[in-house]
């Protein structure tokens, strides 16, 4: 029985998916687990907020009890092909890589479901607690979770098929998958945001998302009354900028209705304080 | 002459909203101006009298001077096409199932369709200044890298190895794909899917040479063009800036100015420090009020450290604008939220 947890964290861009996605992780390995991050995006982005520069296709171990890789598509269809397409012995593999390579750049779904798989491979593997993943933008992450029905479509048989079909099993399976997005509290990210949950739930592509609300301000301890008698200068500016951004943050907190909240951190410099800082606050109660 | 002004910088700094501004800003100085934007927010579309969401320009209420278009990648594309393939090709491409996958999540696809749109924007002479807002991939660097692997997807690179040769008629493509070996390719993969993407990638390389002389003609306009950077001092803007000066270091693009999103006042950290060492046991509200600028002041003086550091490392203008909160979202808070720009600076 597969043990392992698979978490697929997506979100409009700029959201910081990264930074949550390395926050999980490491809150996780904090606790004793044996976590893999996974870097479907652009590639820098997971191991900035990692603090290792370099991830590569074989994990490497960025903290003790998490790893960390990234995406490499050569690579990727190069496992595939290998161990998931169970190729026939004697067949040319040349041949069978660079036909994939052709489909990988033109034919839809090919290209996702190499990317898809390889998560879904290592939970198969059942050798980690959780395999955490930092998907591309909001669009992609819908493009990947349909896939499978988009090459079901296009090839009537065979073992892409079947593997893809395997692979939408482990994607909608709510024992082994969380689906995390992350918005922020402003127009766009929630609109999105809402926009994607409707999507995915009509088209049944992942079980019901779990919503983090990133870059919440925290809530001020004075109220508009205590600025009464405040002269003006950077002590009343800096309240009514706090009770401004307080008001739009609550605003969209309230129109998307968030599973649970990160904090805006301020006066941090590199992604690593903040991965680091995130995984802190999750930490607490 | 019309001037050029490409808006770039990592999603979530507000690029469409400081796109706007510049382009009310030139506007107000009397000049033709129109702004291409994508996917504003409600408010923003509202400001620029764009809530038809017109692919086409249209004026903006309260704006003598202004327009405004949305660029719309679907329609985009199949303008592209008509314009560039035969009408046979053109009606059997528009249906094919890959086209229609490749016109959706080719990363350079929507770089494409937004660099076709400026570009004729600027040949029609219709307006003597574009401000052009990016899309979000790669900080929009795919931007600039668009018209060469647009390019790049057309010439058949996948054709050639199928069938060897640059653009084959079908006649060999169909001697190609009976080898054992592609029939093996086949059956693994479960379907003539090889075959099917041969017959389309012809179809599109028919439109091969016309796109590539287009292609050169769209990089000449962004080499002209004035580069903008927007960024905030969050750490993973500043840290896909610094990777996007590389990246455009690389196809000899300079920005002209880095524009630093949502600044609070310097003063803010000065206070801050003379407040903190004064400090008594102050509680209650007044304590409240304190600590409430000490994070915020702490948060300004990450900035400007951020901004400074960013200024001499490349040498540019730094400019700083406002954190505006809700954003700006009327025309005169949008020419407020950029008037730190100098006039004479405009780009």
């Amino acid at each position: 029985m597969v043990t392992t947890e698979l978490v697929l964290v997506s979100g409009k861009g700029g959201t910081g998916k990264s930074a949550v996605t390395a926050a999980l992780a490491i809150e996780r390995a904090r606790r004793g687990q044996t976590v893999l991050a996974i870097d479907l995006g652009s590639g820098l982005g997971l191991g900035a907020h990692l603090r290792s520069t370099h991830l590569t296709y074989e994990p490497t171990q960025v903290i003790p009890g998490l790893w960390a890789m990234t995406m490499v598509r050569a690579a990727a269809l190069d496992e595939y092909l290998k161990t998931q397409l169970h190729v026939p012995t004697g067949a040319p593999t040349k041949t069978l890589t660079s036909a994939l390579n052709v489909l990988v750049d033109t034919a839809p779904g090919i290209r996702e479901i190499i990317s898809i798989g390889k998560p879904a491979f290592e939970v198969w593997k059942n050798s980690w607690d959780a395999v955490l993943v930092d998907t591309p933008s909001l669009g992609q992450f819908q493009s990947y979770l349909r896939a499978p029905t988009t090459i079901a479509d296009l090839v009537p048989t065979g073992n892409v098929k079947r593997q893809a079909a395997s692979i939408a099993g482990v994607l909608t399976d709510p024992d082994t998958t969380q689906v995390v997005l992350v918005a922020n509290p402003a127009e766009l990210p929630v609109l999105e945001t809402v926009e994607a949950i409707a999507t995915m739930s009509d088209e049944q592509l992942c079980p019901p998302p779990h919503i983090i609300m990133n870059r919440l301000v925290d809530r001020a301890t004075f109220s508009d009354g205590d600025l009464q008698g405040v002269t003006d200068g950077p002590l009343r500016q800096a309240a009514e900028h706090q009770l401004s951004v307080e008001d739009e943050h609550y605003r969209w907190l309230v129109e998307l209705g968030a599973s649970s909240t990160l904090p805006y951190l301020r006066g941090v410099l590199t992604p690593g304080e903040v991965a680091f800082q995130l995984a802190d606050a999750l930490e607490r109660p | 002459m019309t001037r050029t002004i490409v808006v770039t910088g990592a999603g979530g700094v507000g690029k469409t909203t400081v796109s706007a501004g510049l382009a009310v800003a030139q506007a107000r100085t009397g000049k033709r101006t129109l702004v291409l934007t994508i996917d504003p927010a409600k408010r923003l579309a509202d400001a620029l009298s764009l809530e038809h969401l017109g692919d086409t320009p249209e004026s903006v209420e309260g704006e003598p001077n202004l327009f405004a278009a949305m660029l719309d990648v679907s329609a985009s594309w199949e303008a592209i096409i008509h314009r560039y393939a035969d009408p046979e090709v053109a009606d059997r491409l528009l249906v094919n199932p890959y086209f229609r996958a490749i016109a959706d999540r080719f990363p350079a696809a929507q770089s494409y369709a937004a660099g076709e749109r400026m570009a004729e924007y600027i040949e029609s002479g219709r307006f003597e200044v574009i401000v052009v807002d990016t899309p979000p991939s790669s900080g929009g660097v795919d931007f600039f890298l668009a018209p060469a692997r647009t390019g790049d997807l057309m010439s058949g690179r996948v054709l050639r190895w199928l069938t060897g040769s640059r653009l084959p008629g079908r006649s060999i493509l169909y001697r190609m794909t009976a080898k054992p070996m592609l029939r093996l390719a086949d059956s693994v993969l479960g379907g003539p899917m090889l075959s099917d993407v041969a017959d389309f990638l012809l179809d599109l390389g028919t439109m091969y040479d016309r796109l590539t002389v287009r292609s050169k003609t769209i990089e000449r306009h962004l080499t002209n063009a004035a580069t903008v950077i927007v960024t905030t001092a969050d750490p993973t803007p500043i840290h896909e800036t610094r990777r996007f000066f590389e990246e455009l270091a690389a196809i000899r693009i300079i920005p002209v100015a880095i524009l630093f999103n949502r600044m609070l006042p310097e003063s803010w950290v000065d206070e801050s420090s003379v407040r903190g060492s004064e400090r008594g046991a102050a509680s209650g509200p007044e304590g409240a009020l304190r600590a409430n600028l000490d994070v915020w002041a702490a948060e300004a003086r990450r900035q400007v450290d951020a901004a400074r550091e960013l200024s001499a490392r490349y040498g540019l203008p730094v400019y700083e604008l406002a954190w505006v909160v809700p954003p700006p979202a009327t025309l005169d808070a949008l020419n407020a939220l950029v008037s730190p720009i100098p006039s004479a600076d405009h780009f």
